[in-house]
């Protein structure tokens, strides 16, 4: 019995903490704490040594126009999400591409680059375009927008690929093309473009991209006391298009800059 | 927060076919592990000194290093020097050769406990060196080994989690990302928690059945 | 593979030296605590013990660190990382080392703590003073092969965030694209200090008192 009291006592304490207001927290604490992994170049990655990539950046900025410290938790992708649910942190850096299906259980930031879909092939193979990979051994990593849109794109195909290996992670997906197994593996552009420029002589980037426009957003709690958080999060992004900090930080990480809209709110998938 | 199973469990079918793969490859590879780690204690036994010596070194670096370090250099480094391995193939073979490495000092600490007494026995009696090993040697070690064997066969079953990697859509994979995709993770992990328990009960099961067999046989 | 990423590997195994370290002697109080309770006498205690180790041998550690990541804080209680795996760690080796010492404890000559109680000892003291110290000689290599398998097993923390050895190099071959040096440096470095803790365990093994005889 005194253990049921205890287990109603903690649901009820944190029923209460959840009905507090998430900006009043983070500004009461004064550190704002967030979500990611480290092995998603050039969002996060760990550059000789240290954390570093877009996220960190923007991150940066936003924690200093809300005038509080960040905080990093570092997880691997898997423990991300359910980290963010568990209520260990206050919103994921990621990013994830933002899809209708998430948007029902996640509150996305504005965007911060462009997601679209395209190919990443071994430098020596022979695809030129997207439609080159009827025949071939292709992959991507399992439980991902980026394979969803493959698989449909490859239905259309008249020869179907010969394969498409799921991979536990897009790291595992590029070894293989390394390694022969497979010829191309489908990304999102960011993503992809900064792993053929650092290995120019194993990858190259098979352009246009074959995917519809979508777009990478910071996931966040849905929950309605963490609206005013999101809010500010998204004030502060727009307030950096704005002035073009964000396009001198996609100029930095990305080579290029994207023409995002201000808020998705019907995604393409 | 609350747990709603009923979204996992609708992909039963998947889950199935994930148990499955995992229980194929487990069976699989720790027999083959098992086999070949006699052939391997044997060898060292019964090879002289340089073959002792020349199996002990593989034998370490095996036991020394993560399952997980060995299969991405398999698979990944393999085709590297022209051993373009199937997903499959690499799983099957590096569950093996990582459980040989165990099961051959497993074994050797097996010939050791026969007293060299009896082998000489057997030897003055004009028996073979095969007879010796099957007639004298084996059933001697057998009640010794068992238990090790055992937990041998559940520090397997547990590896086979990290063939996800080299994309062979095993157990823990299949279920974490039915998790995933339905938004319910921890639901996930606890279904994993209590089939990986049931498996594990089970092997030890049948280990505390052959141990009383074996010494009903031996008493 | 260049000098600088080489040594962020051995950084990050110092990580991996400190958790498998304090887990593995955690583990060894927490196991010698299960025997105990098994041996008691007492029926609840015996069975609890019994389903801690059955549960903590039989699901996967990656399992069960998630479960303390993300289940505990639904009740309120939220561990940080290196909390998180050290515990994971040290309730994961508990079970595998009471296993281990199970036949070290079965093997102390009754006589021998037949005299003990004769000589005034509790049935605590003789199985604190006799029992456990005679049960650890015995089962000393087995100790050593735990921690072996733990210093390996512990490349599985980094799900609870925190960087050791294997994803130090996850992490490497995901911003310079090159696994296969990075993996393969990685490897070398768990075999070097799995076979400094053999040699370790070899000598401390002949430096122990030996065995008593039956």
């Amino acid at each position: 019995m005194r253990k049921h009291l205890f287990a109603a006592a903690a649901l009820c304490a944190s029923a209460v903490m959840a009905h507090a207001d998430a900006l009043d927290d983070v500004m009461a604490a004064g550190v704002m704490k967030v979500g990611t992994e480290t092995a998603f170049a050039p969002f996060d990655f760990i550059d000789a040594g240290t954390h570093t990539g877009l996220n960190m950046d923007v991150f940066t900025e936003i924690g200093k126009d809300m005038g509080v410290e960040i905080e990093w938790i570092t997880l691997d992708w898997t423990g991300v999400l359910p980290g963010l649910e568990a209520g260990r942190f206050d919103v994921v850096a990621g990013p994830a591409t933002i899809t209708a299906e998430r948007m029902k259980r996640y509150r996305f930031s504005s965007p911060i680059a462009e997601a679209t879909v395209a190919l990443l092939a071994c430098a020596k193979c022979d695809i030129e375009t997207p439609e080159d990979i009827a025949g071939k051994a292709i992959g991507g990593a399992t439980g991902t927008a980026q394979l969803a849109q493959l698989q449909e794109f490859a239905a259309t195909l008249d020869t179907p690929p010969t394969s498409i290996s799921e991979y536990v992670s897009f790291n595992e997906s590029y070894a293989d093309i390394a390694s022969g197994r497979i010829e191309a593996v489908a990304n999102s552009l960011p993503n992809i473009a900064f792993v053929a420029s650092q290995r120019p002589e194993v990858f190259k980037v098979v352009k246009p991209a074959f995917g519809t426009p979508t777009y990478f957003g910071y996931p966040g709690r849905i929950e309605p006391e963490y609206a005013s958080l999101m809010d500010k999060i998204d004030e502060i992004l727009l307030a950096m298009k704005a002035d073009g900090r964000m396009a001198e930080l996609q100029e930095k990480w990305f080579g290029t800059t994207f023409d995002m809209p201000d808020y998705i709110t019907e995604p393409n998938i | 927060m609350s747990f709603d199973f009923a979204v996992i469990l609708a992909k039963l079918p998947q889950i199935l076919s994930g148990l499955g793969v995992t229980i194929l490859i487990w069976i699989a590879g720790t027999l083959a592990a098992a086999v070949l780690g006699f052939v391997i204690a044997t060898l060292r036994r019964f090879g002289g000194r340089p073959v002792d010596v020349l199996l002990q070194l593989p034998i370490e670096v095996l036991r020394g290093t993560p399952f997980l370090v060995q299969i991405f250099l398999l698979y990944f480094g393999g085709p590297y020097i022209g051993l373009r391995l199937d997903p499959w193939v690499a799983g099957l073979l590096g569950i093996s050769i990582y459980g040989a490495a165990y099961y051959a000092e497993i074994f050797r600490a097996g010939y050791q406990s026969v007293p060299p007494g009896h082998v000489e026995a057997a030897e003055c009696v004009g028996l073979t060196r095969n007879q010796i090993i099957t007639a004298i040697l084996l059933p001697e070690m057998a009640l010794l080994v068992m238990p090790p064997s055992i937990n041998m066969a559940v520090i397997l079953l547990k590896e086979t989690a990290l063939l996800s990697l080299i994309t062979v859509p095993e157990m823990t994979m299949t279920v974490q990302a039915i998790g995933s995709q339905q938004y319910a993770f921890v639901e996930a992990l606890v279904i994993l928690a209590l089939v990986y328990w049931a498996l594990v009960e089970l092997a030890n099961w049948l280990g505390r059945l052959a141990e009383r067999n074996l010494s009903k046989l031996s008493a | 593979m260049t000098w600088k990423l080489f040594s962020l590997l051995l950084e990050a195994s110092l990580m991996t030296i400190f958790v498998s370290t304090v887990s593995i002697l955690l583990g060894l109080v927490m196991a010698i605590i299960l025997s105990g309770l098994r041996m008691s006498g007492n029926r609840v205690a015996y069975a609890g013990a019994g389903v801690f180790i059955s549960f903590f041998r039989g699901v996967p550690l990656l399992v069960q660190l998630l479960l303390i990541f993300n289940l505990l804080p639904v009740i309120g209680i939220t561990l940080p990382s290196l909390a998180t795996a050290i515990i994971g760690l040290s309730l994961c080796t508990a079970a595998y080392q009471a296993e281990n010492l199970r036949g070290g404890f079965e093997g102390v000559a009754p006589g021998l703590i037949e005299s003990a109680e004769m000589a005034g000892f509790t049935k605590v003291q003789s199985f604190i003073w006799i029992r456990t110290p005679i049960a650890l000689r015995v089962t000393f290599p087995a100790l050593v092969n735990e921690a072996i398998l733990i210093l390996k097993a512990s490349s599985l923390v980094s799900v609870v965030g925190l960087i050791e050895l294997t994803k130090m190099a996850q992490n490497l071959s995901a911003s310079t694209y090159q696994p296969l040096p990075i993996f393969a440096s990685a490897g070398l470095i768990y075999l070097a200090i799995n076979l400094v803790v053999a040699w370790i365990g070899r000598r401390a093994e002949n430096a122990l008192p030996g065995l008593p005889s039956r």
